[in-house]
Parts: C-alpha cells; structure tokens; sequence
C-alpha cells in the first residue's frame, strides 16, 4: 500500500490538486496547500530532506524579481485607463458610420474596431462594453440578427488576447521561457488572419441570410457634404497617399514583418494628421476646404490609437523598450490621452490603481501557489511523469497537438487563463520541447485556443461583459420609437458557438502552416542586451536542484 | 458559550480588517510609481544612452510590495480567484464550510512555513547587508523581508476571516460579500458610467 503511494505519489497529487480546486477555495491557496501537504508527507516517507521547504522563499523571491510579470500589472492599468479615455467610442461611432451602408458594414466595423483595439492593449477589455454601448442598440435598431450581433461584439473583443501586446502572449511567453518579443513577431500575422476569419464569417452572413445584417439606410449616417455626397473618394484619395507616405518613408529600412506594418502605419498616420490639421486651418482662414468631414474625422480617430499601438508595439519592436516597459509606456500614453480628452479625474485613477493591484495580488498569488505546488510535484517527478505521458502519445508531433489543444480546449470551459498559464503550460512546454516543437509556435496555438475560455458558454468573460450591458428587456428604441425585444441570454450562447468554430478553424490552420509562426525567426530585433544591464535568471522554471532531494 | 467568544473576538477582526485595507488602499499606488519608474528606464535609456539598476530593480520592489501586500486586503474583499464551478452549486452552509476549513488548513499551515522559512531568509540577508548581484543595485534585504511581512499579515487576515466566516454561520453579523458585486460587475458599472457621461 505504501509502495503503492510513493510509486504513484505524482498523480495522486495531481488528482488531489483537482479535487482541492473542484472544491472552490481560492486557488492559489489550494495549489500551495497541496503543495505543503505532499512536502511534509514526502519528508515523513523519508523522500525529501527535512530542510525541503527551506526552499520556498527563494521560489517567492523569484516570482518578485520576474522582470516579464511586471507587464500584468502594466498592461492592466494601460487597459483601464484607455477604457475610460473614450477613445473605442470615438473609434465605434466613426468607423460604425463609415462602412454602416454596406451590408454587414456594422460588424465589419466592429471586427476592426476591435482588432485595433487589441493592437493597442494587451486585456480583454472592455472594448465589448463599448461595443454592447455603442454598437449593438444601432444593429438592433435596424433589424440585425441578435446572434450574429452579439457573437461578433464578443469575439471581436477576445481579440485583444492574441493581437499583440496580449498579455496571454507576455505570460505564455515566460511560462515556456521564450522571448516576449518573438512572441510578439509570431503572434502577429495569426492574429490578423484570425480577424478576417471573422470578416469573413460576417461576409457569408450576408450571402447565405441577407437579412441578418443589413445595411444601414443613408439617411442614418452622417457626415454629410454640402452637395450631400458622402464625401468617401476623398478619404479614399487620403487614405492611399498616406499609405504611401509610410511605405516611402520605410522603402530603405531593414525592417520587416509586424514591424515594417506598425511603423508604416504609424508614418502614414502622421502623415493623414497633419494634412487634416492642415486642411482644417485653412478652413479656419480662407473658408476653403479640400478634405472631407469623414475623411478629416476618420484621421482624427485614428491617431489616438496608433499613436498608442506606435508607443507600445514600436518601442518594442525598435528595441528602444522591453515588453515590459512597453507595457509602461502604454501606460504613461493612455494618462496623456485621457489628460487631453479631460477624461481624467482622481477617481478614475485611484479606481485604476486599485483594481490593478488587486489583479496583480491574485494573478501572481496564483502563480506564487504554483510554484510552491511544483516543487513539491517536480521532488516525486511529477514532470517527468507528465512528460512520459504526453511524448507517448500515438502520432508524434501531430498526436500531441491534437490532444493537447483538446485539452486545453475542454480545461479552458472550466479554467481562468491564468491558471490554464501558470499551472498547465509549465508541463506542457518540455515535452513540447523535447517532441521538436518550436515553443513560439506552441505558444500561438495554445493562445488561439485559450481565447476560447473567452468566449465559452457560459462563463466566458466576453459573454459575461456583453450580458451586463446588452438589454434584456424590450424597450423603446431612442430614434424610431418602435419597441425593441432585448436580447436573451440564449441567444449571447449562441451567437458565440459560430466564433468557437472559428478558433478551432484556426488553432488547425496555424497547426498546418506553421511558416505563419515562424517568420519570427527573420527579425530578430530586442533590446540590445549590453544596454539592459540586468539578466534575468532564468532559474524560475527550473525544478530544484537535485541535491536536495533524498530518494531512497 | 461559542457565541460570546466570537462576539469578543469580532471587534479584532474588526481592527485586521481596517489596518490591511488601509494598507492595501495606499500601495496600490506604488503601482503608478512603477509605470513612471519603468516608462522613465527606457526613455533615458534611449535618449541618454545610460541606464542604471536601482531603477531598474525598483521597478521589481514596488511591483512586489503592491502584489504581497495587497494580498491580503484582495483575500478580504473575497477576490482571490476560485474555480466556482461546482461550488455555486453548494448550498450555503457548505460553501461557509469550505471556506472554514480552508482558511483553517489550507492557508494557515501555508502562511506559517513562509514565515517561518521567510525570516531566516529575511534575516540572513539582512546580517551580511546583502547587496544585489547586479552592479549598483539595490541591497535585496529589503525584498526579501517583504516575504515574512506579507505572510504574517496574510496570516492575520486568515484569523479575522475565521472570525467572521464563523460569526456569519452564528448569524451574528450579517454576510458582507452575500449581495458582493463581484470585481467585474463592479468594474463594469464604472465603465458604462464612464462611457455614459460622455
């Protein structure tokens, strides 16, 4: 019986872990808990030497000196901050008018809106409850489908967890010791294809049920010209003179990739800006103007957020910053909008940095937990029990994806990203490692699919966002005066089932054309190491040294 | 018998309560120094071209001192995150129970092996004035003392929540998280008032 239990000490664990989970108690408790528990059993069998547990400190203290970790706490203020600046309503209302004629023009603009948002901020922000503000009462004012509506507002905003600066990508990245950076270059182009996997979806919508997404009437747009055009072959004529502004400013750059688009766009931006300016003072003077109301006002909303996404991607990607201090500059950048918008207030920043810290306390605890949980479960050779497991597995590389995306799919129903991060992630990445699987990959598809924890019924945070602000109760519509039927929390479910597909769609597609991942390899451009004086130790991963351990 | 002894020891809990949210309130804006300190690192160290590690590890300091102190007021505010599946099944007593006996057997035992490994850590530190590895860095003793620190005070709060959890359970005191908002429910009313004043 006792041979029984050594020999198996690690699953136990294991399914002891579940259990404690199961049972609701904080879980960075629970996984510390468990941890100490096996440690004085193991220590009483006689595994471990009794000064075992000497060793947890150092593994807080390793925790605290995570340089990579600091970007939680940095990229979740950024996102508060941001959300109350009043920049994606800004962004919604333009854009929303800009392709609202077309059919399906709303949830296009709400798939861009939100994947710009998510180049800008790393949370899953509540760019879904700007978008269930904003956006939904005009798709159900003018008789969209209330799934199709809903799904595309919740998925678009999940965005943000696979667009760069994700945080997912920031703590996936750590977890599997990889570069926050390449992190970054791999996750790019995934994550761009992913959002026009969702136009596309919104695209069939409108072959295969036309009525589901219709086109808005003219006269529900604004920006009109005096001769009551829409004023659209101007911002067009804007839009590719920029566009060429920035690909001539970048022609003799050795850059490529994610950071030739970002630096492009922000050169073009720039450009779009002082013309528009330009533009406006004439008008001031000489009552003459060139631009169009849109094409002026889309420049406007525009620059906010690739200002940002400029201080946060392109510090990054230029080497001027770490992630982590992108994270910070992001920050400073998102108070200095909000001071110029005079959204600002005390209160809003005391509300920020309280819920911040009180994010940072429960994320790090968790991880905190895990690790006091792996010493333990790495001491019986719990990693190596897991790692037998998986590189068993019939199929090889292909075998062990597939499952292992399964699981992860299943867990994500149940499971907050951060535990799947600290305490699944860990196990995963060795055996991984040692199938031939490059990390930087394995990390994208694990972030395409643990976006789905996002969006599962019923406990998928994008869902639950949506469902506090969508109405449920019919009420009387603000410019028609018809009554309108809210939206049931049936069809939230459902609307989200088509985008799950999508992910599925696209965990499969990144599995079979790795090349989208791997043209990280290309540029390899981080902060220059002799600058950055301090290297982070990379021993926080590592089990704990043998020599502490007494098999017998 | 078991009434009164909780009704005498309310007024305790009642004082961990304020000092650990008192504490929690005011760190938390060390993380806005962070984001300065760090925003500030790689603008100089761009423009300069110099940079140095006390600011670099400070970034870490005040990172470190707002999660493990603050710690305790999220576990107060009933924030720590579980997995809620099964349990929003239970019924309440249950739930009070869980809660009971982990906080009893879970983080109890847990905070007591952190201080009590944490201070000789702290103090070993501390003797030889230990200095960071890193050239012109910060001394670590002051880090690693926020360890024990933190666990004593995650230790205090433990007993003030048994406290209360059994004093609710007595029906002495009514159940303060009972009708809680959750963070995100919260977080979402600031939003679309934010969103709404515009």
């Amino acid at each position: 019986m006792l041979a029984f239990f050594i020999d198996n000490m690690a699953p136990i664990m294991f399914l002891a872990l579940v259990l404690f989970l199961l049972l609701g108690y904080p879980a960075a408790f629970s996984l510390g808990a468990v941890g100490l528990l096996f440690g004085l059993i193991g220590i009483e069998l006689g595994l471990f030497v009794p000064d075992f547990l000497q060793a947890l400190p150092e593994r807080v203290y390793g925790v605290m000196n995570n340089d990579t970790l600091l970007a939680i706490p940095f990229f979740t203020f950024m996102g508060l901050v941001l959300e109350r600046s009043g920049m994606a309503e800004d962004l919604l209302d333009t854009i929303g008018q800009l392709f609202g004629t077309v059919r399906g023009g709303l949830a296009y603009a709400v798939i861009f809106v939100g994947a710009l948002l998510a180049a800008t901020t790393g949370v899953v922000a509540a760019s879904v409850i700007s978008m269930g503000l904003i956006s939904l009462p005009i798709m159900m004012r003018y008789g969209y489908d209330r799934r199709v509506a809903s799904g595309v507002i919740a998925a678009s905003g999940t965005l943000a967890q696979i667009i760069p600066p994700s945080l997912v990508l920031i703590v996936m990245a750590d977890q599997l010791g990889r570069s926050v950076g390449d992190m970054y270059e791999g996750a790019f182009i995934p994550g761009l294809v992913l959002s026009c996997l969702y136009a596309f979806y919104v695209f069939l919508v409108t072959l295969v049920f036309p009525k589901a997404t219709p086109g808005l009437p003219p006269e529900a747009v604004g920006f009109r010209e005096a001769n009551g055009g829409r004023g659209l072959t101007s911002l067009a004529i804007l839009t590719v003179v920029s566009a060429l502004f920035g690909w001539y400013r970048m022609r003799d750059s050795n850059t490529h990739g994610a950071d030739f688009v970002v630096l492009t766009m922000f050169y073009g931006i720039m450009f779009a800006f002082a013309v528009a300016v330009l533009d406006w003072l004439i008008e001031k003077s000489f009552k003459v103007r060139v631009l169009s109301y849109i094409a002026r006002q889309t420049t406007f909303v525009m620059v906010p957020p690739l200002f940002l996404i400029f201080l946060v991607l392109g510090t990054i990607f230029l080497g001027v910053a770490t992630p982590t201090e992108g994270g910070a500059m992001g920050a400073v950048g998102a108070l200095i909008l909000g001071l110029l918008k005079r959204r600002l207030s005390f209160d809003l920043i005391r509300q920020a940095v309280q819920s911040t810290a009180k994010l940072s306390a429960f994320v790090v605890f968790i991880l905190v937990g895990a690790r006091v949980f792996s010493l333990t479960f790495y001491g019986v050779s719990g990693h190596i029990w897991v790692e037998h497991l998986l590189t068993s597995l019939p199929g090889g590389q292909v075998g062990f994806l597939l499952f292992v995306n399964a699981f992860v799919f299943v867990l994500a129903f149940f499971l907050d990203f951060f535990e799947l991060a600290f305490i699944i992630i860990p196990l995963l990445g060795p055996a991984a490692e040692k199938l031939g699987i490059d990390l930087i990959w394995f990390g994208v598809i694990l972030g395409v699919n643990m976006q789905t924890s996002f969006m599962h019924p019923p406990f998928g945070f994008a869902l639950f966002y949506l469902r506090s602000v969508a109405p449920k109760e019919p009420y009387i519509d603000r410019v028609t005066g018809k009554k309108t039927d809210g939206i049931t929390t049936g069809q939230i479910y459902w609307g989200a089932v088509p985008f799950v597909v999508i992910q599925v769609v696209m965990v499969v597609l990144v599995i079979t054309f790795p090349a989208m991942v791997m043209h990280y390899k290309r540029g390899l451009s981080n902060v220059d190491p002799n600058k950055v004086k301090i290297d982070v130790p990379a021993l926080d991963n590592l089990p704990p040294p043998d020599v502490q351990f007494n098999f017998k | 018998m078991l009434d009164g002894l909780l009704k005498s020891l309310l007024p305790l809990s009642r004082i961990i309560d304020s000092i650990n949210a008192w504490l929690g309130r005011y760190l938390s804006w060390l993380i806005l120094v962070a984001v300065i300190v760090s925003a500030g690192n790689a603008t100089i160290r761009k423009i300069f071209d110099t940079s140095s590690n006390s600011w670099l590890e400070l970034q870490w300091v005040l990172f470190g001192a707002v999660f493990l102190l603050c710690s305790p007021w999220t576990l107060m505010s009933n924030e720590h995150i579980r997995i809620d599946i099964v349990n929003n099944l239970m019924p309440r007593w249950l739930r009070g129970t869980i809660d009971m006996v982990g906080h009893a057997f879970f983080l109890l035992p847990l905070a007591i092996v952190m201080i009590v490994t944490g201070l000789p850590f702290f103090l070993r530190s501390f003797e030889i004035n230990e200095q960071s590895g890193n050239a012109g860095g910060l001394p670590q003793w002051p880090s690693k003392g926020l360890i024990p620190l933190a666990f004593t005070l995650l230790f205090v709060q433990a007993i003030s929540e048994l406290i209360k959890r059994a004093s609710i359970m007595r029906g002495l005191i009514p159940d303060p998280h009972e009708n809680q908002q959750s963070t995100l429910e919260a977080e979402v009313d600031h939003l679309v008032d934010a969103i709404e004043k515009r």
